[in-house]
């Protein structure tokens, strides 16, 4: 009798177990992909959202823009991170294979800092000065107000948000031969606070260890740094916007986890990393 | 006293000595530090040159990956499965290749791009594209291409690969053979502006058929035909609907013509229009068309596209003379032999004619998740908007058939010599019969594809061509019929019924 308890016993638990597991709500996960510029944010963002939402997962890696554009086409990501607006080319992609547009959500601004070592006596660089600059037409630092030597160039490979918007927005020609393309913003801030005769750009989020150039639009115009308020009030010549795309419009889990990031309490981690909120 | 005398004698004896010991093993020391530092510069020098070499050997690899970078490989490969249901198709099911496509891009600096693509069907290989373009690297707005490519409209520019069905629609691929033209285009895209406008300069002749009196086609190379260039033109403009989606609209127009390569024309209802001065001269190929794309995000993609084109296709006729002289009979009469002999010149032509017509297609298409799609086309095309159907096969143009006899006398008289009564006659046949190229056509394509990646999918589709009856003649038959013969039966279409033609379709697509 008590061997019979015993194996009812096993047998309930056994049951109880498999319909715990049965009934236990799914974990859901949600997969981030795309600008290395922003992984540091939506790596914070996915922090954040898990601990108050147990069930939902986000899954948070890099590549770059162009790389989070291609996995949100070929269906590799549920959520493309980029710091460049998508391209007409990447959008037909999108079109064709899935009938859709795609939807673009602005969720932070960001001010592209220029990267100088500590001891570089130069201040302020103009958009004419840094343009010379990255596509080599300027190759000391002379004359541009510095040292009697040559400038060591630091940027992102082409795979990257922002080294398409510098290049865009700043450098307008091609980059010079010599700039040394690395893997992330915060590899162009190490590798100028090591180079005295540096320079780089990147995300405002990661400029620590570095000095910040001002920019100024032109010869004319007063130099700003990139923060809060210059950003805010358009007077910082190089700012954009940092997106999320998404194939389709979001719903379930995915609308709450977005609809969280545009929210004051998601917003204000974008202070905390160092970007700008989009309100 | 003594004592420290000999102390201090000692002392003075003692130390120079030792110091004379410390400072040969110091100076010792500092050979061997001198030594090491001399072995450690020439270590140091060394690692550097060789880092030297090494840094010159990426230098060198990088410059050599930089230009591999620059060139641009992709394509794609569609195999397929199909099954025809049409009576007169023999094999009825088979096995092909239907594109296979390498498409070579190489840009050697910012703005210059070089673009190759063939086609390697087996038996069958051809040159698909094949042109220079041109960016502007300042406004990024403007692009000049030159060569062979796409004619700006819409289902031609919207790539085979990407399609949600398996072929184009009919009107397409009736005024636009092969897509591709050989000539000049200039692309204006504003970065920021969602407006395309597009100019084009053809030969005009690409892809068409042009048949001579004996069948055969005289433009197999799309050589120039003659020495008028067809002007294309699309504007397209799309509107964001929010994070709905966005509605695209546009419209294209095509200003051509083409040498009549006879000199009667005739108006699309076959009647006549006018007899040319030379063969030379022209027909019309002009048309407009409007398009529409509208992209609604409704659980997923949904997309509905469509076109309207309308206007006035030229087709070229054509002209050939030719003689022959036969001996007919041989008299003697009054020592006199008459030898007869009849020329016979005969002028084999068949009118251009300038028909007018006009088409169009509509697409609904529907995303399932990340990887089902389905799709429906419906699309009409009239190929002689003028010519009811009840009188295709009736309608015609028939020059009267001259047969002109000439008696021409060179010699008689009454000595035994050999004359000549030579006769001639001429022969012109010119007509033209409305027929199949009239018959309007409906058609109905059904497709679902499943996407295994972003590299592979497979699709399934069915295509339903529906022609629109023709009338029938008092024996009950049709007023167009064609016949045929598989294997050695011989088999009849009649028009005046519907005609089976549906085809199934099972394609892999392999796109790297």
């Amino acid at each position: 009798m008590k061997k019979m308890k015993l194996k009812f016993g096993i047998a309930a638990i056994v049951m109880l177990a498999i319909l715990g597991f049965a009934f236990m709500p799914a974990q859901k996960k949600i997969t981030v992909k795309g600008s290395d510029t922003m992984v540091i944010l939506a790596q914070k963002w996915a922090e954040v959202y898990m601990k108050s939402h147990a069930e939902t997962v986000v899954q948070v890696t890099g590549g770059g823009s162009g790389t989070g554009i291609s996995a949100l086409i070929n269906g590799a990501t549920d959520i493309c991170n980029s710091s460049r607006p998508m391209k007409q080319t990447e959008m037909d992609k999108l079109k064709d294979r899935y009938a859709s547009l795609g939807v673009e959500i602005p969720c932070a601004k960001d001010g592209i800092t220029i990267f100088l070592h500590e001891s570089n006596p130069v201040k302020e660089l103009s958009l004419k000065q840094l343009s010379n600059i990255f596509s080599g037409k300027t190759r000391n630092w002379k004359e541009v107000g510095g040292p009697d030597e040559d400038i060591k160039l630091y940027g992102r490979e082409n795979s990257s948000g922002t080294y398409v918007f510098f290049k865009d927005q700043v450098v307008k020609a091609d980059y010079a031969a010599n700039c040394q393309t690395l893997p992330g913003t915060a590899a162009v801030v190490n590798a100028v606070s090591k180079d005295k005769l540096g320079i780089g750009y990147g995300g405002a989020a990661y400029a620590a260890g570095v000095k910040h150039c001002a920019v100024k639009k032109d010869d004319k115009s007063p130099a700003f740094v990139a923060n809060a308020e210059t950003v805010k009030k358009g007077q910082y010549p190089i700012t954009r916007y940092l997106y999320m795309y998404l194939k389709n419009r979001p719903t379930g889990e995915m609308k709450a986890y977005i609809d969280w990031i545009l929210s004051p309490e998601g917003q204000s981690l974008v202070t905390a990393v160092g970007y700008f909120p989009v309100k | 006293m003594k004592k420290i005398t000999h102390l201090l004698l000692t002392f003075g004896l003692i130390i120079p000595m030792l110091f004379v010991s410390t400072s040969s093993k110091a100076q010792k020391q500092v050979d061997e530090l001198k030594k090491e530092q001399d072995t450690l510069k020439e270590n140091v020098t060394t690692l550097r040159d060789k880092i030297s070499g090494v840094e010159e050997r990426i230098a060198t690899a990088e410059g050599d990956l930089a230009k591999l970078t620059k060139i641009k490989l992709s394509g794609y490969i569609q195999a397929q499965y199909m099954h025809y249901e049409a009576s007169n198709a023999y094999p009825s099911n088979v096995f092909m290749l239907r594109r296979v496509r390498i498409k070579f891009q190489y840009e050697p600096i910012n703005g210059v791009v070089f673009v190759l693509q063939p086609d390697f069907l087996p038996g069958n290989i051809t040159l698909k594209d094949a042109y220079v373009q041109l960016n502007d690297r300042w406004l990024k707005t403007f692009s000049l291409f030159a060569g062979k490519f796409n004619r700006p409209n819409y289902e031609v520019e919207y790539s085979s690969s990407s399609r949600e069905v398996p072929e184009r629609s009919r009107v397409i691929r009736a005024i636009y053979p092969d897509e591709r033209a050989t000539g000049a285009k200039l692309e204006i895209a504003p970065p920021k502006i969602p407006l395309k406008v597009q100019l084009a300069l053809f030969n005009g002749n690409d892809g068409l058929t042009i048949l001579d009196a004996a069948g055969v086609n005289i433009n197999p190379l799309n050589n120039d035909f003659d020495n008028h260039k067809d002007f294309m033109g699309r504007v397209t403009y799309t509107f964001k609907l929010g994070q709905i989606g966005a509605l695209g609209i546009g419209a294209h127009g095509y200003y051509g013509k083409i040498k009549a390569n006879t000199l009667d024309v005739l108006n699309s209802d076959y009647t006549y229009n006018r007899t040319n001065d030379n063969i030379g001269q022209l027909v019309k190929k002009n048309w407009v068309g409007f398009e529409a794309q509208l992209y609604f995000d409704f659980l997923g993609g949904l997309a509905l596209k469509g076109e309207y084109i309308f206007g006035v296709n030229g087709t070229p006729g054509y002209t050939s003379k030719s003689s022959a002289v036969s001996p007919m009979t041989s008299v003697i009469k009054n020592d006199t032999l008459t030898l007869t002999t009849l020329t016979t010149i005969t002028t084999n032509s068949r009118p251009a004619i300038e028909k007018n017509f006009q088409g169009y297609y509509i697409y609904l298409i529907k995303n399932i998740g990340k990887r089902h799609q389905i799709a429906a086309r419906y699309d009409y095309y009239d190929p002689n908007s003028k010519v009811s159907s009840d009188q295709i096969g009736i309608a015609k143009w028939d020059a009267a058939v001259k047969t002109t006899t000439t008696d021409k006398f060179t010699y008689a008289g009454t000595d035994a010599v050999i004359a000549t009564n030579a006769q001639t006659k001429t022969v012109v046949v010119n007509n033209l019969k409305s027929g199949t190229s009239d018959i309007k056509y409906q058609t109905i394509t059904l497709a679902y594809t499943y996407y295994f990646d972003d590299n592979i999918k497979i699709m399934l589709g069915y295509e339903i061509p529906l022609n629109k009856k023709v009338g029938v003649n008092d024996k009950g038959v049709g007023n167009v019929t064609t016949a045929y013969a598989v294997n050695g039966e011989p088999g009849v279409y009649d028009y005046s019924n519907t005609i089976k033609q549906n085809t199934l379709t099972l394609r892999l697509q392999v796109k790297f």
